[in-house]
């Protein structure tokens, strides 16, 4: 028991416990030891406003979890610019809508004023093909930008006895793979020529490591969309499930095709049907 | 800034206040932080924040000012002295 959690009274309203008054009152006269320099009281307007804005996000997103939590509006959390209870609210994003805490985010000095996201693609500027954790599918797409390399292309014909020269010349990607729309034929080369490239336009894929990192603010909105875009993302990686099952019952075919459609913008010969 | 103006002059032209943020940070430290600022309250406090921050970059302009004033001497004894 550590005394800190709080208290519920007959209006259902919390009541701060002994230890959590404790821990405001230390943190008030920290404050007064040093309330008469204005930078410092700037700062703290600053931080409690911007505490502020995350408790009303937790509020809005997370109703029935801030009802029942006990954590301290107080006492600092793991990331020590935060309270505990803004911690528990990075926890539930975290858990709930999307990666925020893991990877490289784990420095308590951290600050989470504006956050950046991991990047869940393939970075093609500076990594290593790794063969053992890529889709088959996937190292497919990257035939296009390995030209060079026959890796790949050793690898396809170990596992899968692929011709490369009795497969169409690789030549410059044509237009139209970079419309909007495909039939249902084309799009899901069209979707992992987009996903290789990182022109999805789903921050969770199009983002690297290599590239200034793009900040996102706190606010529902933003929430609410890395939170679908996210799972949109993990489906387009669910979607070269379908893709690799093609490259397993005929890889000569399938290579074919996707050569074709980066070559012409279109699979086959091309029927309307195909584009 | 007037050109004929000294430091001096310049400083004592400003309004002798506290620091709005000082007594904003008063408040908003003696608060529940339960209680949520409602939208007013923070759009008050980022005006005062502006207000605040302004007013720091004003003294340290005043400062640096004064720095390269040029020692004067006076024409009495200040008291203390």
């Amino acid at each position: 028991m550590t005394g800190l959690g709080l208290a519920t009274a007959e209006n259902g309203k919390a009541i701060s416990s002994f230890g959590d008054r404790l821990i405001r009152s230390l943190e008030y006269l920290r404050f007064k030891a040093r309330s008469h320099n204005a930078i410092y009281a700037c700062e703290t307007v600053s931080r409690v406003v911007s505490e502020q804005h995350k408790y009303r996000l937790y509020i809005e997103m997370f109703p029935k979890e801030w009802e029942q939590s006990t954590r301290s509006l107080y006492r600092a959390g793991h990331f020590r610019a935060y309270s505990e209870r803004t911690n528990e609210f990075f926890q539930f994003v975290n858990d709930t809508c999307f990666p925020l805490l893991e990877y490289w985010q784990d420095d308590p000095e951290l600050e989470l004023e504006r956050f950046t996201i991991p990047a869940m693609n393939f970075d093609l500027c500076c990594e290593e093909v790794d063969f053992a954790h890529l889709r088959d599918s996937y190292l497919a797409g990257l035939i296009f930008y390995f030209l060079e390399d026959d890796e790949i292309w050793n690898y396809f014909s170990a596992k899968y006895a692929v011709d490369k020269e009795s497969l169409p010349p690789i030549k410059t990607a044509h237009a139209n793979i970079w419309k909007e729309k495909h039939g249902a034929k084309a799009k899901p080369f069209s979707d992992l020529i987009r996903l290789v490239d990182h022109s999805t336009g789903n921050p969770w894929l199009d983002v690297t490591n290599c590239q200034y990192p793009e900040f996102f603010e706190w606010d529902k909105e933003t929430v609410d969309w890395l939170t679908e875009a996210y799972q949109a993302a993990n489906l387009y990686f669910k979607n070269l499930e379908q893709l690799d099952k093609r490259i397993e019952e005929d890889a000569q075919t399938f290579f074919s095709e996707l050569i074709s459609f980066w070559n012409n913008g279109k699979v086959g010969s091309g029927g309307k049907a195909n584009r | 800034m007037q050109p004929d103006e000294s430091p001096l002059e310049l400083l004592r032209a400003e309004n002798e206040q506290i620091n709005p943020a000082i007594i904003l940070a008063e408040r908003l430290m003696r608060r529940d932080a339960a209680q949520l600022l409602s939208v007013e309250e923070v759009n008050e406090a980022e005006n005062i924040l502006a207000i605040g921050t302004q007013e720091i970059e004003t003294i340290e302009s005043h400062r640096k000012a004064f720095q390269k004033t040029p020692a004067s001497a006076i024409d009495y004894v200040p008291v203390g002295f």
